[in-house]
């Protein structure tokens, strides 16, 4: 373990960098085949040799480049894609179409994701009850599975799920990629706090009303997942929220600002996951010694959780996702990956290697049904 | 004192790496255990409560569930109650509901599942209309509008 | 309900924010202890529920009186929400700009014991779009009850804020607080504004 506190870089060789991906080729092998490889179907073996291979090489460069958000953000946003190309093509084999029906709702068949789970809490602890109209086991994407995974993420990565586990965050992170700089740059601070009164109204209104609120009213990616027929001045009402948020929040912000601004300023989840961030084992550290004040990195956070008074201080707020882009910008690794209680600057190699581990291996394990579905059935359109 | 929290520190990183690499492979199991804790049930207005009681006709099964009017508190003034047809439904369904049991119906539902149509006349001050009502997997299912003070 | 305690608890930070600093010293003073602090907070809160009841009655009754028909219910009622909603968003960006509290006259009132009843109605009468908002959802409510069940549950709503008013001193996010209060306030309008459309437009459409 390395303890120097100046210039200690992340890049490795390449006997090294293979090194280190040689377990996360294994495990995630393990996982992603299931242990028990079946390649009597071409498209599928196709489909799982280059989700598998393209993961491992994307991690093995990680270490090799000593880059971490540039691989991180490929998968990231391929996540993303590939999600809702899955979501909306078991709608439309099951439906015919993206909207969900009435009967869906009776039979509660309606898909869960982690952004309800703010809403259910208040319910949930009164009621005894989940205010979803979801299955609980068994199915796609349940209410139970959704919710284990999305705790287990949530303590050990923090607000690090947002940019490592979350399939809607990729959307405004590849977004926010296309132009190479900003076309406006000053945006107040204080901004960042918006999501904690959304995550107030939609917990409040849920339960008082027993419906998810934020679904029903305000998610933008309704507009790439599933949503209510319409069949009302309500329901078209609903639908011109959706697309209009995911259109503002989500493409043209991201575009102009070159920032995150749906998991910023609207995502009630992320203002969870913000507060989970005080006790994760995985935080960002600025080792002071290093730190030249180019301020490069709060320039570069997409979720404005580095302000320059922070980086003078040798602090990271809560709102840090933990992506890397600030690290991939710093070429004297000021900052870096570090662990709750190692005093910043030490032993950085060490606290990147075991957090790249973690979060890389949710992520890979995670997506990697949706990418192997997508390129499955890409095989099947082509050949 | 460094010493002990670098430790700790380093202990609780390493402890989230063993949860993760359980995670998945103990995601079933973790999710049915999990799925058993007392909340974690799927709110009556949602899967419109449980079933009352039930009378078959022939292939067909018609289940009459219980009033749901629960609130975050307490019950609320307006509610629904569902009833659902299961297996071979007819093209044309016409049934009187004593949902409460007092031996006085409550409404009559006619549904025209080729139409579709669907139709409620209320008999009771407590029923209030057809609220949904819809093919669904196992056949059809309707909730109808109360309030729980005619 | 649910809409006119969301607007209540999102605009009572708001006048937790301009109003709490001016009420604070006056609801402290004196030297009654904890007691004395939740007597004159009892009486500043029953005395805005009065102001509202009497407010809810006579929003009901102009409703009443000029909202006669079912379309110009609808209408006005939709443009006044979208109106007082756009209000309320534009008060609500505007508040940055250190905004006075109009309840600071009451604390020249000689007679120390009036101070609460005072601050209280003038905190409830005091210009503010949410107030303004309430008063068009108590015009349109179709029973004197039902006005008066909005208001109460604006009341709740905004007076949540006023609870820890003792504690205030103590706060230590008062920044963030005020700034989480200023997106709330904002989020309550966006409502309104949707409420206020989805009523104007189902009103085209049903002629």
């Amino acid at each position: 373990m390395d303890n120097s506190s100046i210039a200690v870089s992340p890049k490795k060789t390449f006997g090294k960098a293979l090194l280190y991906t040689l377990p996360m080729f294994l495990v995630t092998f393990m996982f992603i085949t299931g242990g028990k490889p079946d390649f009597s179907d071409p498209a599928r073996t196709v489909a799982i040799l280059v989700t598998f291979f393209g993961m491992n090489l994307l991690y093995f460069l990680m270490h090799y480049s000593g880059k971490t958000d540039r691989y991180r953000a490929i998968i990231f946003v391929i996540f993303a894609l590939t999600l809702s190309f899955t979501l909306i093509r078991n709608m439309i084999l099951i439906r015919n179409s993206m909207s969900f029906s009435q009967a869906d709702i009776l039979e509660c068949k309606i898909p869960f994701c982690h952004l309800v789970i703010p809403m259910m809490i208040l319910p949930a602890a009164l009621t005894k009850s989940i205010i979803f109209p979801g299955t609980i086991l068994g199915g796609f994407a349940d209410i139970a599975s959704m919710v284990v995974l999305w705790l287990a993420a949530t303590v050990v990565l923090g607000r690090g799920f947002c940019s490592w586990g979350c399939f809607y965050g990729g959307w405004d992170d590849g977004f926010s990629r296309l132009r190479k700089k900003p076309l406006v740059k000053k945006i107040s601070d204080s901004w960042k706090w918006m999501p904690f009164a959304v995550l107030l109204l939609v917990a409040l209104t849920a339960a008082l009303t027993m419906i998810p609120t934020y679904c029903n009213w305000i998610c933008p990616f309704k507009a790439v997942t599933e949503f209510e027929k319409v069949t009302n001045v309500e329901s078209a009402v609903k639908a011109g929220v959706f697309i209009s948020l995911f259109g503002g929040l989500v493409v043209a912000l991201p575009v102009v600002t070159r920032k995150r601004t749906q998991c910023s300023f609207l995502c009630p989840m992320g203002a969870i996951s913000t507060l989970s961030n005080r006790i994760t084992p995985f935080t960002m550290k600025i080792d002071t010694n290093a730190c030249t004040q180019c301020f490069k990195c709060v320039d570069s956070c997409p979720m404005f959780a580095l302000t320059r008074e922070g980086i003078k201080e040798g602090t990271v707020s809560m709102f840090c996702s933990k992506c890397g882009k600030c690290m991939d910008s710093c070429s004297r690794n000021a900052i870096h990956f570090g662990i709750r209680g190692v005093p910043a600057g030490t032993r950085k190699n060490f606290s990147r290697n075991l957090f790249l581990f973690v979060s890389f291996l949710f992520m890979a394990v995670f997506s990697s049904q949706p990418i192997v579905f997508t390129l499955n059935s890409l095989y099947n359109l082509i050949f | 004192m460094n010493k002990i929290k670098t430790t700790a520190g380093i202990t609780w990183a390493f402890l989230g790496l063993i949860l993760m690499i359980i995670l998945f492979p103990g995601l079933s199991g973790f999710s049915k255990s999990f799925g058993t804790l007392p909340f974690m049930k799927i709110n009556p207005r949602y899967s419109g409560g449980e079933v009352a009681f039930t009378q078959s006709a022939g292939a067909c099964t018609l289940a009459v569930h219980k009033p749901v009017f629960n609130g975050l508190v307490r019950d609320r003034n307006t509610g629904f109650v569902q009833v659902d047809w299961r297996g071979k439904i007819p093209d044309q369904i016409r049934d009187t509901i004593d949902y409460d049991n007092d031996n006085v119906p409550d409404f009559v539902i006619a549904v025209d599942t080729k139409k579709p149509a669907s139709d409620c006349c209320p008999l009771s001050g407590r029923v209030t209309g057809l609220g949904i009502s819809s093919r669904t997997s196992f056949g059809w299912a309707a909730r109808i509008n109360l309030r729980k003070t005619p | 309900m649910t809409d006119s305690f969301i607007l209540g608890l999102s605009s009572g930070s708001a006048c937790l924010v301009t109003c709490g600093m001016v009420m604070f010293p006056y609801i402290m003073a004196g030297r009654g202890g904890v007691m004395k602090i939740v007597l004159d907070l009892s009486v500043f809160l029953a005395t805005r529920l009065v102001i509202y009841f009497v407010l809810a009655t006579l929003a009901w009754y102009f409703g009443q009186a000029f909202l006669t028909s079912g379309i110009v219910r609808t209408f006005v009622t939709g443009s006044l929400y979208v109106m007082f909603a756009i209000i309320l968003i534009w008060y609500s960006i505007g508040r940055k700009k250190n905004m006075k509290c109009p309840a600071a006259i009451v604390t020249k009132v000689e007679d120390k014991r009036l101070v609460p009843v005072l601050l209280g109605v003038v905190n409830s009468i005091g210009f503010c779009p949410a107030l303004l908002l309430i008063l068009t959802k108590g015009a349109a409510q179709g029973s004197l009850a039902q006005s008066w069940l909005a208001f109460l549950a604006f009341f709740t709503g905004s007076s949540l804020w006023f609870l820890p008013l003792p504690f205030a001193g103590k706060l230590k996010k008062k920044q963030v607080i005020e700034t989480i209060g200023i997106f709330a306030t904002g989020l309550a309008g966006a409502i309104f504004i949707i409420k206020g459309l989805i009523l104007i437009t189902g009103g085209i459409l049903n002629g």
